[in-house]
């Protein structure tokens, strides 16, 4: 479970006057579980790709236990999320015409040729932690609850150190992101994993260790 | 990955099978043109080989071909009748024998010949060869039996000719298969020909000549003709229709012109010597095989059009198909982007977003082929149920640089969406 520091991150967007995102200074200790919130457009989505290495930060270092993320090429960033990021998005991101279990061993097929032993089982024990009991099911026929909790079991499968999520409840009623936040929350203390999460929803805010509010890009002291 | 592209492919079945019909009628396009070319030229070139020398008239060579080979009805000069006497005497000659046509049973037309050019055709799978006059022997694929009796008829059924009704003959043997258009002929002594046509100029009507040239200025033909005539209305004994067959009186010197004479050399260099010698002002010796590479070379121009035509809709199509391919990268670019979020390589989706493309392409490029193949058999069938010439519909070793190139190309026509899935930014492509 590593910790982050960001130091001197700064991001602009072509035709924004100020920058999108300036953050001085940012750690978040190994473990910890972290919201992050802010009204919409104030960046929360563009830190999180920053930080899982989806998008490439032009100035500035995001170090995970040393790795500065913002300095590795396109082709080292995918291998280090692969191994060290597990992605739970708004609006799941699944593969129709694949069944649940397919979907959660999705990541380990796509980055290397075979998969690695004892990953089927994983697999199977994840999705029976977060409640999917058909298995074989074709994601399609899912109800969005269940989608997203596939989703998590995804974000899982390659048992990583770091789980973020972006805004995983907003596409959910109340009842069934209830359940997918305390998921989120309970996997990532069973995994060791840091969790960052990116939401307006006050019940799963309030679970976590601690709360960074984003404002225009940049952090404003919150309640802890 | 390869559950990634079945389940992509599946989702989209519809399109997918769209395009694979539209690259599968292309290509067959290109393939039943090139089977089809191949199969008339091979198919046409196994006709002539039952004809080493074919020796007519001094006329058009490729007329003579085509009569003597693929029995096409055109108006031919006669050679005399002393031509068949010296060419049948002549040692480098392994057999000569007549043709002659003009009469038809039904849509088939009559020949008449000796038994050497029924051996030479193959010889007989029933019956037995003509010994009369009144007698005839049919090609494998006439559709009449042995004992059958019928009267010959001046010109074909369909364009309404005139029936010889006072000749009857009888089937009494059928030829082995030749797959050439002699298999749509019947078969009649020459003798019998001479007789039938010679009879009716003793009634009067001005047709004996009509197989022949018409042209007033063919003088030679001209003369032959009287002469014909002539030796026909000198054949008294023969008139009898229940005669027996005789060769001598077919190769005398005396005996009436014939419109072409098919001669088996001995020798290749016999083969060569002869038409020299038979390349007179008055008659025209020729190689029915090289006659036709001849006309090939003429209509390859027609063929190149015909391919050049093929590869143009084939171009077309690739283009199209592209365009297609690329539209649905870019409704796409948040499926490509999510993969890239999960942990896949560059080169993963690069490869899933290739296969796909491949599997599309490669799949239509293969029905293609068998669809074209198909078309090719199914348009042989019928030509050759016209015609009688078995067109070989076959591939051959020279198809596999084109096939593999066509193959390559697919190839690399499934990179450019495949690198364009391999450039674009995963974070860009989940917010779109
Ligand atoms: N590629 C881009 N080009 C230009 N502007 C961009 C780009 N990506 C993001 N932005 C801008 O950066 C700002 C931050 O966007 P971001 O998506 O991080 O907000 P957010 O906090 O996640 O908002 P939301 O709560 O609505 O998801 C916005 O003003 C957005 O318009
Ligand atoms: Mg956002």
């Amino acid at each position: 479970m590593p910790a982050l520091t960001v130091e001197e991150l700064e991001v602009r967007f072509p035709g924004l006057e100020t920058p999108a995102l300036a953050i001085p200074r940012l750690g978040i200790a190994a473990g910890a579980r972290i919201g992050l919130t802010g009204p919409s457009g104030s960046g929360k989505t563009t830190l999180l790709n920053l930080i899982t290495g989806l998008e490439r930060a032009g100035t500035g270092r995001i170090l995970w236990d040393g790795t500065d993320v913002a300095r590795l090429s396109e082709g080292r960033r995918d291998r280090w999320r692969a191994a060290n990021v597990g992605l739970v998005m708004q609006d799941f991101h699944l593969f129709d015409g694949l069944s649940a279990r397919d979907n959660v061993l999705l990541p380990l097929r796509l980055a290397r040729f075979a998969l690695p032993a004892g990953a089927g089982e994983e697999a199977d024990r994840l999705l029976a932690r977060v409640g999917i009991e058909r298995r074989g099911q074709k994601v399609e026929t899912l109800s969005r609850g269940q989608k997203q909790r596939v989703a998590v079991a995804r974000a899982l499968i390659a048992r990583p150190g770091i789980l973020v999520a972006d805004e995983p409840t907003a596409s959910l009623d109340a009842e069934a992101g209830a359940v997918v936040a305390a998921l989120l929350i309970e996997l990532a203390a069973e995994a060791g994993a840091t969790l960052i999460v990116a939401s307006h929803d006050p019940r799963l805010l309030e679970r976590l260790d601690r709360v960074v509010r984003l404002e225009a890009g940049r952090v404003r002291p919150a309640e802890g | 990955m390869f559950r990634l592209v079945a389940a992509d492919l599946r989702r989209n079945a519809l399109g997918a099978l769209a395009i694979v019909l539209i690259v599968a009628f292309a290509a067959a396009l290109g393939v039943a043109v090139t089977l089809q070319e191949r199969a008339l030229r091979l198919g046409s070139a196994r006709a002539a080989a039952a004809f080493p020398v074919v020796v007519g008239a001094a006329g058009s060579e490729t007329q003579l071909m085509l009569s003597a080979v693929f029995l096409q009805p055109a108006p031919l000069g006669l050679v005399p009748g002393k031509v068949l006497s010296s060419l049948a005497a002549d040692p480098r000659v392994a057999w000569a024998a007549p043709v002659g046509f003009g009469d038809f049973v039904e849509d088939y037309p009559i020949v008449g010949t000796t038994q050497a050019l029924i051996d030479g055709l193959g010889g007989l799978r029933g019956g037995q060869g003509f010994t009369r006059l009144d007698q005839a022997v049919v090609g494998a694929a006439v559709q009449l039996r042995t004992g059958d009796r019928f009267h010959p008829l001046h010109g074909q059924a369909s364009s309404g000719g005139h029936m010889h009704g006072e000749t009857t003959y009888e089937v009494v043997g059928r030829l082995a298969p030749t797959g050439t258009p002699w298999d749509r002929a019947v078969l009649v002594p020459i003798e019998a020909v001479w007789r039938t046509h010679g009879m009716e100029a003793h009634a009067g009507e001005e047709h004996a000549g009509e197989e022949h040239a018409d042209d007033p200025h063919a003088g030679d033909a001209h003369v032959e003709e009287t002469h014909t005539e002539a030796a026909v209305a000198g054949a008294g004994p023969a008139a009898d229709p229940h005669a027996g067959v005789d060769a001598a009186r077919v190769t005398a010197a005396g005996a009436p012109g014939v419109p072409a004479i098919v001669v088996k050399p001995r020798s290749i260099a016999d083969a060569y010597k002869l038409r020299q010698e038979w390349r007179t002002d008055t008659t025209l010796a020729l190689f029915p095989a090289e006659v036709l590479t001849r006309l090939y070379a003429t209509l390859g121009d027609a063929r190149r059009v015909l391919s050049a035509v093929a590869m143009g809709a084939q171009a077309l199509v690739a283009a199209a198909i592209l365009l297609v391919i690329l539209l649905h990268v870019g409704q796409r670019r948040r499926q490509i982007g999510a993969l890239r979020a999960f942990g896949a390589p560059r080169l993963a989706v690069f490869a899933v977003v290739w296969m796909e493309g491949f599997a599309l392409l490669g799949l239509g490029l293969l029905a293609g082929v068998g669809l074209g193949y198909g078309a090719a058999l199914a348009i042989a069938a019928r030509l050759q149920a016209q015609s009688g010439v078995a067109l070989p519909v076959l591939f051959t070793a020279d198809d596999l640089t084109p096939l593999l190139l066509l193959a390559g190309a697919t190839a690399v026509l499934a990179t450019i969406p495949a690198l364009l899935a391999y450039r674009q930014s995963p974070a860009a492509a989940l917010r779109g």
